[in-house]
C-alpha cells in the first residue's frame, strides 16, 4: 500500500513576542492511500496546526516550516502558494469543525457548491448545476434542488456539514482532512456523519485524516491512529492493535476519560489531571510526565525516542504499559 | 495607559506626536508671541514662507498664516471636539439603550437613524445653519461665536447618527452573549447590565470610529467655509480655506498651508483611532 | 396529549415543580412551539439530566425555569412559591435561587473583567458583605472550584482554556447558594479529557453546596456520570422520563435507545448493534400529529399518527410516552 501523503521530520514554529512556539516537533506519518488515520489529541497538542501545516495552509511571515510534506510524490513544502493551492479540491480537500463559518453566509448553497466544479472542472453552468444536485443527493440531503435554493443559516448544522463535505468531494479528493468534523454536533449527527464519511472514503476510494479530541470517535472510524501530546507524535498504531495493546500511559488515560454509556463509574470519574505543558517552556524529559501516575525519575530528565514495538506500532516512552495492563 | 502608549510604530507616535502639538497649540495659541490673526500686515501681504516676521507667509490679505494656523486649531480643534463627543455620547447613549430594549423603540430610533444617515452631511449641515444662524434682515450681524455654536450643532447631528448605529450594532453582538444571560439571573438590574457589561464592550468600537468622525468633521467644517456659511469671518482652518478659494492660483500657499495642516491632522486621527481599535480589540491585542 | 401527562410526578416535597410549560417563539412565517407541555418535579438533592438533540426544547425549558423569558403557560414552583406569578423586584430577587452554567465557556465570561469581579458580581448586585467579606468568598470558591486565588484573580478570561473558563463559570454561578443549579450543556464545548475533571467538579460542587441540578446534554454517555433521574425530550416534549439503571439498561422508547446507539463506543472490535437515526427532526414549526417521533420511529404505526401517547409507567420508576414501547 502507498501512501498518498508522506510526512516526514516535519516541524512548525511560530515566532511570537512570547517566544518562539514549536507548535509540531519533528512529526512523520504516512496516510496510505484510501486508509482513514486518526490524529487524536487534547487542544494544543499540535494536531490541528499539523494537518494545516501538512495542507500548506499555514502563511504569515512568523511561521517557519521545515521537513518535508509530500502528496501524490510531489513535495509541498517550499513550494510557491501557487503550485500547493492546485492540489486543493481535486487532490486534497478539507472540511471544518464549524460548518456555519465554513460556509459564506450570504451565497445559496448551491452556488458554494458549484463554484469548485466550475472553476476546478471547467463545467458549464448546467453542468455544475445538475452535479451538484447529485452531489447534495450522495450526503445524504432530502431534496436537493430546494437546498440548493437556501443559505447556510436556514439548514441545521448537520446538514451544512453535508454541504461542507458535499463541496469538499465536489473534485473527488484523493486525500480528506476532517478537522474535528462532528464536535459542533448532537451524538446523533455525529453518527450520521461519521456514518457518511465512512460510505463515501469505500466508494471514492479516498484516503481521510480525522483529527479529533475523542479516542471514542477514531475507534470505529480509522485504520491508524496517531496520538499527538504536545506537537509530538507519541504513540502510532494500526487502530486494533493500538486499542488492543496500548503502550502510552497518555493513551490509556485518554481512553479512561471518555464517558460511556455502559458501566456508570463508582464514584469520580477517571481524569487526566494538569495541562498540557507550556509550548514555549517545555519540560527537558517526557512532556507527559509531570500528569502520569507511571512517570519515574528518568522520564522528567531524558526525551523518549519513538520505539518501535513491531506491526506498525511506534511509541515514546520508557515505561511502556504490558500489555494486558489496560484490561483493569 | 502605558499599555496602549507601548508598542506604537513610527508612524503612530509620528501621528499621536501631530495630534498633541495641535491640541498644545490650540490652548497656548493666544499666548504665543505671533501677530494678530486679523490683523493684515499691508507692508507684507501675499509674502511666501519664511519671509521675516511671517514664518508661514500671509495671503492677500496679509493675514499672518501661522498665527491662523495656531489659533484657527483652536477654533477648528474645539468644533471637531465638541461635536464628536457630543454626539458620540448621545448616539452612543441611543444606540445602546434602543439595542438592549429591542421592539418599538429600537425600530423608531433606526428608521431615524437612517432617515438622517441619508441626508448628505453637507447638505445637513448647510441647512442648519440656514436655520440658525441667518438672519433675513441684513443689517442684523451674526457674530462669528454663534456661528461657531451653530456649526457644532449642525455637525453634531453629523456624527450622532453615524456613532449611534455604531453603537447599536455593537450592543446587538454583545447582548447575545451568554455572560448577559448570567447577569439577568444573578438578578442584575438593566441598567447595571448596560454600564458593567455592555457600555465597556461597546465603547472600543465607539472611540475608534469617533477618531475617524474627528476627521470628517474637521473637514467638513473647512467645506462648509468653503461654501460660505462656515465661521466665515472668524479665525478657523476652514475660514482660512474659505477667504482664499477665489486667489488660490495667484497665492498658492496660502492655500497650501491650512489645506496641509488640515490633511496631516485628518490622517493623523485617523490612524490614532486604527491603533487604538487594534489595541482595545480583545483578539487583535492578545497576540 | 401526546409526551405530556403527569403520571411520572412524584407529590411530596420537590424543590422544583414545573408543570404542563408551554414556550413558544414567533419567528418569521409562524409560530415555534418549543416545549410543549412539559411537567417535572425534582427533590432535594437531585440531579434531573434533560436529554435531547438540538432543537427539542431543552435548552428553552432551561431558560424558561429561570423565567428567561417566563413560560407562556403552566407554573414554574420553587420551594413553594410559583415563579410564574412574579414580576419585577420579587423575581429578581426569587431568581438569585437558580443560577445557570452556559454552554460556551468563553461567551459567558465578560471579557473585559477580572476573574475577580466576575465571580464577585453576584455578590456585588445583592450588596452581600462588606469589600473584605466578598474577596473572601471568593477566593474560597475559586479554591473550591480548584483554581488558584492568587494566581488568577487579576487575570481576565481570555487568558484561560476552555476548561478553566467553566470553573470560574461555576464559582461564579454558586456565589450566592443557589438551591437550583441549571447546567446546560457544560461540557460539550471541552475536550474529552477536560469533559470528566469538569463533571467531577459539579458532583463535588453540589455535595459541598448542597445543590440540585437540572443537567441539559445531548449526550447520554456524558450525563450518565452525574445524573439521578433522566428526562429525554423530542420536539418540545417527553418520551422517557425515570431512574438512569432503567433506562440505560432498558431504554423503553426507540428514540432513547437510538440515542444511547449514537454514542460512539472506544472499541473497534465492537459495534453498538443499534443502527443510529435516520434524519433530522422535522420542523418545530409543523410537528407530526399523534407522537411527534414517529416520523423517524422505527416502531411507527397508524396509531402513533392519530393517538398521542401519554407517560405511563412501564417498570417501576420508570416512564414511558409511546404506543409500542420497547420490550
Amino acid at each position: 500500500m502507498s501512501a498518498v501523503m508522506s510526512i516526514r521530520d516535519l516541524v512548525v514554529r511560530f515566532r511570537t513576542p512570547r517566544g518562539v512556539l514549536e507548535a509540531v516537533r519533528g512529526v512523520t506519518l504516512d496516510i496510505p492511500e484510501g486508509a482513514s488515520v486518526g490524529i487524536v489529541g487534547e487542544s494544543g497538542s499540535g494536531k490541528t496546526v499539523l494537518s494545516r501545516a501538512a495542507m500548506g495552509l499555514l502563511s504569515g511571515s512568523n511561521v517557519d516550516r521545515s521537513g518535508s510534506v509530500t502528496f501524490d510524490g510531489a513535495e509541498l513544502v517550499g513550494l510557491p502558494r501557487d503550485h500547493v493551492r492546485q492540489h486543493f479540491g481535486t487532490g486534497i480537500a478539507m472540511i471544518f469543525q464549524d460548518p456555519m463559518t465554513a460556509l459564506n453566509p450570504v451565497r445559496r448553497v448551491g452556488v458554494q457548491v458549484a463554484e469548485g466544479l466550475r472553476i476546478r472542472l471547467g463545467m458549464s453552468r448546467k453542468d455544475a448545476a445538475a452535479r451538484t444536485s447529485e452531489l447534495l443527493a450522495m450526503v445524504g440531503i432530502p431534496d436537493p434542488a430546494a437546498a440548493m435554493r437556501k443559505f447556510p443559516y436556514q439548514l441545521s448544522g448537520g446538514m451544512r456539514q453535508r454541504v461542507m463535505i458535499a463541496i469538499a468531494i465536489a473534485c473527488k479528493p484523493k486525500l480528506l482532512f476532517a478537522d474535528e468534523p462532528t464536535t459542533a454536533l448532537d451524538v446523533t449527527v455525529q453518527a450520521q456523519i461519521l456514518e457518511l464519511l465512512a460510505g463515501l472514503r469505500a466508494n471514492l476510494g479516498m484516503a481521510m485524516v480525522l483529527v479529533t479530541h475523542d479516542l471514542g470517535v477514531v475507534a470505529n472510524n480509522t485504520d491508524f491512529v496517531a496520538v499527538m501530546y504536545a506537537g509530538e507524535i507519541v504513540e502510532q498504531a494500526p487502530t486494533t492493535e493500538l486499542f488492543a495493546n496500548m503502550k502510552m500511559p497518555y493513551t490509556e488515560a485518554l481512553l479512561k476519560s471518555i464517558p460511556t454509556v455502559e458501566a456508570r463509574p463508582a464514584g469520580r470519574l477517571p481524569v487526566i489531571e494538569g495541562r498540557l505543558p507550556d509550548p514555549t517552556d517545555r519540560p527537558a524529559g517526557c512532556g507527559f510526565a509531570p500528569r502520569c501516575s507511571y512517570a519515574q525519575a528518568r522520564c522528567r530528565e531524558d526525551h523518549p525516542p519513538l520505539v518501535d514495538a513491531g506491526n506498525g506500532h511506534l511509541y515514546r516512552c520508557w515505561f511502556p504499559l504490558a500489555a494486558p495492563a489496560r484490561r483493569s | 495607559m502605558r499599555r496602549l502608549l507601548g508598542g506604537m510604530d513610527v508612524f503612530t507616535r509620528a501621528c499621536a506626536g501631530w495630534m498633541s502639538l495641535m491640541v498644545l497649540l490650540a490652548v497656548v495659541g493666544p499666548f504665543l508671541p505671533l501677530p494678530d490673526p486679523r490683523e493684515a500686515d499691508f507692508e507684507a501681504s501675499a509674502v511666501g514662507l519664511f519671509s521675516p516676521g511671517h514664518v508661514l507667509g500671509t495671503d492677500s490679505n496679509g493675514y499672518d498664516l501661522l498665527s491662523n494656523v495656531v489659533n484657527g486649531a483652536r477654533t477648528s480643534l474645539m468644533i471637531a471636539f465638541v461635536s464628536v463627543v457630543v454626539g458620540g455620547a448621545l448616539g452612543a447613549a441611543i444606540g445602546i439603550v434602543s439595542a438592549y430594549r429591542r421592539g418599538r423603540i429600537d425600530r423608531v430610533v433606526n428608521l431615524l437613524f437612517n432617515i438622517v444617515l441619508s441626508i448628505p452631511n453637507l447638505v445637513l449641515g448647510l441647512a442648519l445653519v440656514a436655520i440658525l444662524a441667518t438672519s433675513s434682515d441684513p443689517s442684523v450681524v451674526i457674530s462669528p461665536s454663534r456661528r461657531v455654536v451653530v456649526i457644532m450643532i449642525a455637525l453634531t447631528c453629523v456624527v450622532l447618527p453615524v456613532l449611534g448605529r455604531i453603537a447599536r450594532g455593537a450592543t446587538l453582538t454583545w447582548i447575545n452573549r451568554e455572560f448577559v444571560v448570567a447577569a439577568r439571573s444573578m438578578g442584575m438590574r438593566d441598567r447595571h447590565i448596560i454600564l458593567r457589561h455592555i457600555v465597556p464592550n461597546v465603547l472600543p468600537a465607539i472611540y475608534s470610529v469617533g477618531f475617524l468622525a474627528v476627521g470628517v468633521v474637521i473637514v467638513a467644517e473647512g467645506a462648509l467655509s468653503l461654501l460660505g456659511v462656515g465661521v466665515v469671518d472668524g479665525v478657523s482652518w476652514g475660514a482660512m480655506i474659505s477667504r482664499v478659494a477665489g486667489e488660490f492660483t495667484f497665492v498658492p500657499h496660502s492655500m497650501y498651508v491650512p489645506v496641509t495642516v488640515l490633511a496631516l491632522t485628518v490622517i493623523a486621527s485617523n490612524q490614532l483611532g486604527d491603533y487604538l481599535r487594534s489595541r482595545l480589540d480583545l483578539r487583535e491585542g492578545r497576540l | 396529549m401526546a409526551g405530556t401527562g403527569t403520571a411520572h410526578l412524584r407529590g411530596g416535597d420537590a424543590v422544583l415543580k414545573a408543570t404542563d410549560v408551554n414556550v413558544r417563539f414567533k419567528v418569521p412565517g409562524g409560530t415555534v412551539q418549543a416545549v410543549s407541555g412539559v411537567s417535572f418535579d425534582i427533590m432535594r438533592g437531585e440531579t434531573l439530566a434533560i436529554v435531547g438533540e438540538s432543537g427539542c426544547g431543552k435548552t428553552t425549558l432551561g431558560k424558561a425555569i429561570l423565567q428567561l423569558p417566563p413560560p407562556d403557560s403552566g407554573s414554574v414552583v420553587l420551594d413553594g412559591t410559583d415563579l410564574t406569578s412574579l414580576s419585577g423586584e420579587a423575581l429578581r430577587a426569587a431568581r438569585t435561587s437558580i443560577q445557570m452554567v452556559f454552554q460556551d465557556p468563553i461567551s459567558s465570561l465578560d471579557p473585559r473583567m477580572t476573574v475577580r469581579n466576575l465571580v464577585a458580581e453576584p455578590l456585588w448586585v445583592w450588596n452581600r458583605g462588606s469589600e473584605d467579606e466578598r474577596d473572601a468568598k471568593v477566593r474560597e470558591l475559586l479554591d473550591a472550584v480548584g483554581l488558584e486565588p492568587d494566581l488568577v484573580l487579576d487575570r481576565r478570561s481570555y487568558e484561560f482554556s476552555g476548561g478553566q473558563c467553566q470553573r470560574i463559570s461555576i464559582a461564579r454561578s454558586v456565589a450566592l447558594e443557589p438551591a437550583v443549579l441549571i447546567c446546560d450543556e457544560p461540557v460539550s464545548a471541552l475536550d474529552v479529557s477536560i469533559q470528566a475533571q469538569i463533571l467531577n467538579l459539579l458532583q463535588d460542587m453540589k455535595e459541598r453546596y448542597g445543590l440540585t441540578m437540572v443537567f441539559i446534554s445531548h449526550d447520554l454517555a456524558v450525563v450518565r456520570a452525574v445524573s439521578t433521574r433522566i428526562m429525554v425530550m423530542y420536539l418540545g416534549k417527553i418520551c422517557e422520563v425515570g431512574d438512569p439503571e432503567a433506562i440505560y439498561s432498558r431504554p423503553a422508547h426507540h428514540y432513547t435507545s437510538a440515542l444511547i446507539g449514537s454514542v460512539p463506543i472506544p472499541d473497534p472490535t465492537r459495534r453498538t448493534g443499534r443502527t443510529p437515526l435516520r434524519g433530522e427532526p422535522p420542523s418545530p414549526m409543523n410537528p407530526p400529529s399523534g407522537c411527534r417521533f414517529r416520523t423517524r420511529c422505527p416502531a411507527a404505526s397508524d396509531r402513533c399518527a392519530a393517538e398521542e401517547p401519554e407517560l405511563r409507567e412501564v417498570s417501576p420508576g420508570q416512564y414511558v410516552a409511546c404506543h409500542h414501547p420497547r420490550g
